[in-house]
């Protein structure tokens, strides 16, 4: 489903993402974590065609991100980093305005709007305008948004900022609920939430992938079984390695 | 391009018109809409009622000569915020993930503004219905006027659409729109060009930037009734341009 090969990205002088590749397949949820400022949401921005990559190929749905990056965005769901939303508007319409964008109309974009509504617990503040809608529902309205065309690839960026434990719990659980037929991207700082989640982990650190393994796999391999010690380790060290003497 | 990422010209339309209302919709549940087209709608109005009262004739003439400067204030506050402020509030990256092309966007936004511009045109409706109540006006003459107006707002709109991408906010977007607003239609005043020629009498300055760069001379044929071919294209060429101009802008902008 989607396909990273030898990507690197670069601002300037700045290597933001260095040669990275990794696969994921349909029915996996795959954690993508890394430290502030590790790359993680510039390979989504370019998994998701916003950014074009400086060198290497990313391919979604079989599709290539800057050559067909039209049929890229018809296969992907995509909550951003800052899940900015047109506030102005009522959750309704912009919902509706995310599904005609995306060539919904008629009974098909009714039925995928309730199904949204539902799936998202929005009916409450179905009306409301965004600017009034609190943060745990400005995320659902992002996350609404991103399956109205209940796509096959679904990038989450930073999903959980700014949500309770509770509504963490509860969005996590609907995540899990999404992951069999699609292939999900989950990316956060926050390694108890997406080892809740994932089946597999990724890790980058300063734009390069020092992680792709499986989350029961790094279980095992990790001393004492302290997954969160053992990956605080790996990036200190690459971190010391990458430090001049 | 491979088929998955093509995509028909009636689902380009369709595209196109879905941001066009979903930007007209923003407009007016924030209210801006309202204020611009009641502010205008005043200065327009009281602008030609002074001509008409000064002058008694029953025509339009007087007031389509004024109305460019008029439109290089309004017209700016509309563009300032099409692009300006998508990335302000972040909606940029949201908006260019929907498998729409940035065309579609770009359009779409455009013709949102341009209807705004048609809703402020349409409160000078008025004084047509009064000129015909009061006497025989030249018909040809309004609606050529009318035209000339309208060529002249969508190119403000268009390079204000452009502005609005390269301006990293909103204030920035409209006061560069509203200097080169106001450049294109001063350049082409008489008293300005004699003191610019004046100026450097060997550069002739005024001289130039009236016959290269002001929009009047093409604005004027049209309010003295005659739509030449050039000035039509002078118009839907460099609103084109602009549009393009803003494409290239917002690309630029992601890499």
């Amino acid at each position: 489903m989607i396909e990273v090969q030898r990507v690197t990205k670069r601002y300037g002088a700045t290597l933001a993402v260095d040669g990275v590749s990794c696969r994921i397949r349909r029915g996996e949820i795959v954690g993508f974590l890394g430290p502030n400022g590790a790359g993680k949401s510039t390979l989504l921005r370019m998994i998701s065609t916003w950014l074009p990559p400086t060198a290497g190929t990313i391919r979604v749905a079989g599709f290539d991100v800057v050559r067909e990056s039209l049929a890229v965005r018809r296969n992907i769901g995509y909550l951003t980093e800052h899940n900015a939303l047109y506030e102005t508007m009522r959750v309704e319409r912009f919902l509706r305005f995310s599904g005609e964008a995306r060539g919904l109309r008629g009974a098909r974009l009714a039925e995928r709007l309730e199904w949204v509504a539902g799936a998202c617990s929005l009916e409450e503040v179905w009306n409301k305008h965004i600017q009034h809608c609190s943060k745990g529902f400005r995320q659902r309205i992002g996350l609404a948004s991103a399956l109205l065309h209940d796509p096959r690839v679904i990038l989450l960026d930073e999903p959980t900022h700014g949500l309770d434990p509770l509504q963490v719990a509860a969005f996590l659980d609907f995540v899990r609920q999404l992951a069999p037929e699609r292939a999900i991207l989950f990316s956060s700082h926050v390694l108890s939430e997406v080892v809740a989640v994932s089946s597999r982990l990724l890790v980058i650190h300063h734009g390069r992938l020092l992680i792709d393994q499986a989350v029961d796999a790094l279980r095992e391999s990790a001393p004492a079984g302290d997954l969160e010690a053992h990956l605080l380790d790996v990036v200190r060290s690459a971190s010391t390695r990458e430090t001049p003497a | 391009m491979s088929d998955a990422n093509r995509m028909s010209a009636t689902a380009f339309a369709r595209g196109t018109w879905v941001v066009t209302l979903r930007e007209l919709a923003s407009v007016f549940d924030s209210g801006v809409a309202y204020v611009y087209t009641v502010a205008f709608a005043l200065l327009a109005n009281s602008i030609f009622m002074n001509e008409f009262f000064l002058a008694g004739n029953v025509d339009m003439t007087a007031w389509f000569e004024l109305l460019p400067l008029l439109l290089a204030f309004f017209l700016p506050a509309i563009s300032m915020r099409l692009w300006a402020e998508e990335r302000k509030s972040r909606t940029i990256e949201m908006l260019f993930t929907l498998p729409l092309r940035p065309m579609q966007a770009i359009l779409g936004k455009y013709l949102a503004a341009l209807g705004m511009f048609e809703l402020f045109l349409c409160t000078s409706l008025p004084i047509p219905i009064m000129l015909a109540v009061l006497g025989a006006p030249d018909w040809g003459l309004i609606a050529s006027g009318y035209v000339g107006l309208y060529l002249l707002g969508a190119l403000f709109l268009a390079i204000g659409c452009l502005l609005s991408a390269l301006a990293r906010d909103q204030i920035v977007a409209f006061v560069t729109t509203t200097l080169v607003a106001f450049l294109l239609v001063l350049s082409g005043n008489d008293a300005v060009v004699a003191v610019l020629d004046g100026l450097a009498p060997s550069l002739a300055l005024g001289s130039f930037l009236y016959e290269w760069v002001s929009v009047l001379p093409h604005y004027d044929s049209f309010v003295g009734g005659v739509i030449e071919l050039s000035s039509l294209v002078y118009f839907l060429s460099l609103s084109a341009l602009a549009l393009y101009g803003c494409a290239l802008a917002l690309g630029k902008n992601r890499s």
